[in-house]
């Protein structure tokens, strides 16, 4: 389960991300979150494993707080896939998904490249179960197609078995029919495992499709929540028409400064 | 469906912006600043005379010019500088140690006479007296001791580049500002690293020959230590600027800074590791020539004093067999370049 806690973020430039986002995803949801670029989708996300640092609010994964004690211990049971993959595009597929296991491996192993039989083994199954084949295994991941590309991202985030998975617009630049196929695969890798899943999207009919529930955002607030069937082309309308949107706040997010350390 | 054009506003309508000419004033005052600039150094370098004096050179080669300071210069040390040296001599009464049963391969003894000025004690007059001597000849001697140094030179840089790479990687990894645990740390490791740089080799030689005696020690260090001034600077730049994203998937799921490194940045970088690297191991061995001069070791050491005996023959050779090395070593670079990337 994760709770959002009366959530604020505001940028170093004054900019306000969040306003006072309060949520609770119970466990082994799919949870979509639309809206507009620069509603804050992605800065929501990134709240649950620490990447953006709440200006103020809490987040709470099972009811433990998540904070600098507890950060590393709870980015364990969280998964990220993201929009543009995060491959290391010069390493081997191999390589990419084994390094979802990295931080449950001894320094020793990780240098060396030595991983355990059943982690090796678990890589494989991952690979297959998100439609690759063991030719792909040595290619390396920027020669992989997009669709590809995302596959890998899946099987490395699900190499620690996650209780909660963020997708941050995972089919942002992928084609309508793949983008199916990856959201089904998350759905159901996710439901196999019991896992929460935070998803943004941009693409409504995949929402509705997908999502057990709907957040809609606008300018830092939560402006829908409810299910599916409940979020109308009228809703649509509202979340979307006449957002008069600055441009620079996609901006903004994408180059804000937690990027800019690997803490 | 109907497509409608974009409107475009008419010509001539006023628009609260516009785009500059490229180039204005400014430009024009840095240009002239960068002419003066260049006089000002020009002549006190004395680019000037340079520019007379090679002219002159040219028109001496064409016949066009009577005489010419460089090409005289020049044709006296070529003169005496070939041909190049590739034979060893020896007196046989040197050699105590020698069997002439069994000489060296390729070598053997012969009769020469030789005119010697010698100072007759009873006259006090000089008279020139022939010995007849024997003498061990060895045909490419030269050339094999050249070779042996040659080899040296090559592990001297072998290793001052193993120790420069051994020695930046901590270095680089608390010079990234991104990696480096705190400011303090940061700021050292950089001042460090621009320390290593700002000493040349030649002159870190210089000191180390002092410290370590002559011989290669001092030349290894001496590379080793600037080098890894210079790699340091370029491994830390490039952890700096690797692609963010994959790192920041690794610090997602807590893999740590050491694994997100090997697993995020590693791989993206190592292409240009392998051609600092192998740049260094190139530097490193003309360097290796280089600083021998100063006693650490090497070719050079032979060069200094060839050179310091007038024996231009034997530098001929020394200076023709490290223009081979670099160019081998060149065309093998290339290679496994291509194979590694």
């Amino acid at each position: 389960m994760i709770q959002f806690d009366a959530i604020h973020k505001v940028w170093p430039d004054g900019t306000q991300a969040l306003c006072n986002v309060s949520l609770e995803i119970p466990r082994g949801q799919f949870c979509v979150v639309l809206g507009p670029s620069g509603a804050g989708k992605s800065t929501l996300l990134r709240a649950v494993n620490g990447l953006m640092r709440p200006s103020g609010g809490r987040v709470l994964i099972d009811d433990i707080e998540f904070n600098l004690g507890s950060e590393r211990q709870l980015r364990q049971r969280v998964a990220m896939i993201h929009q543009h993959f995060n491959l290391t595009n010069r390493m081997s597929v191999a390589a990419n998904v084994l390094a979802g296991v990295l931080p449950s491996v001894s320094t020793v192993r990780a240098l060396s490249g030595w991983f355990k039989p059943e982690q090796r083994h678990k890589a494989c199954q991952l690979l297959d179960r998100v439609g690759l084949t063991p030719t792909h295994l040595k290619r390396r991941a920027g020669d992989l197609s997009g669709g590809q590309q995302q596959r890998v991202g899946i099987a490395r985030a699900f190499m620690m078995d996650p209780e909660v998975v963020l997708a941050d617009e995972p089919v942002a630049s992928l084609d309508p029919k793949i983008s199916r196929d990856i959201l089904g695969l998350i759905r159901d890798a996710a439901r196999e495992q019991g896992a929460t899943v935070l998803c943004s999207l941009h693409q409504i009919d995949l929402a509705r499709e997908f999502g057990d529930r709907i957040v809609g955002m606008r300018n830092g607030r939560v402006v829908f929540d409810g299910s599916p069937a409940e979020f109308t082309d009228d809703c649509v309308r509202s979340l979307y028409e006449g957002a008069h949107w600055d441009d620079s706040a996609d901006d903004a997010e994408q180059n804000e400064p937690v990027q800019r350390s690997v803490a | 469906m109907n497509s409608r054009p974009i409107p475009v506003p008419p010509q001539g309508t006023a628009l609260h912006w516009q785009l500059n000419t490229p180039y204005n004033y400014k430009h024009l005052l840095v240009l002239f600043a960068i002419v003066v600039l260049l006089l000002v150094t020009g002549q006190r370098t004395e680019m000037d005379r340079m520019l007379v004096m090679t002219t002159e050179a040219v028109g001496n080669l064409l016949g066009i010019a009577d005489d010419s300071q460089v090409v005289r210069g020049l044709s006296r040390v070529g003169e005496a500088m070939w041909p190049p040296m590739i034979s060893e001599s020896d007196e046989i009464s040197r050699l105590p140690d020698l069997d002439r049963d069994k000489l060296p391969l390729f070598s053997r003894i012969e009769v020469q006479q030789r005119v010697e000025q010698r100072m007759n004690l009873e006259t006090l007059q000089l008279e020139a007296t022939t010995d007849t001597i024997e003498v061990l000849i060895k045909p490419v001697g030269y050339l094999w001791t050249v070779f042996v140094k040659m080899i040296e030179t090559l592990e001297i840089a072998l290793w001052g580049t193993i120790l420069s790479v051994f020695l930046s990687i901590p270095l680089a990894y608390f010079a990234a500002r991104n990696y480096s645990p705190n400011r303090y740390i940061y700021t050292a490791a950089r001042g460090i690293i621009s320390l290593l740089r700002s000493a040349p080799e030649l002159i870190v030689a210089l000191f180390l020959v002092l410290a370590y005696g002559f011989g290669p020690i001092a030349g290894v260090l001496a590379l080793g230590l600037h080098a890894a001034g210079f790699l340091g600077k370029f491994y830390a730049e490039d952890i700096e600027n690797a692609d963010k994203k994959p790192q920041e998937a690794l610090e997602a799921i807590g893999a740590g800074k050491i694994k997100t490194l090997w697993y995020g940045v590693l791989p993206q970088v190592i292409p240009q590791y392998i051609a600092y690297t192998t740049y260094i191991l190139d530097r490193n061995l003309r360097m290796a020539t280089v600083i021998g001069l100063v006693g650490a070791g090497g070719i050079g050491q032979e060069l200094k004093g060839r050179f310091d005996m007038f024996q231009y023959g034997h530098v001929m050779t020394i200076l023709i067999a490290i223009f081979l090395f670099v160019f081998i070593l060149d065309q093998v670079q290339a290679r496994i370049r291509a194979r590694l990337i």
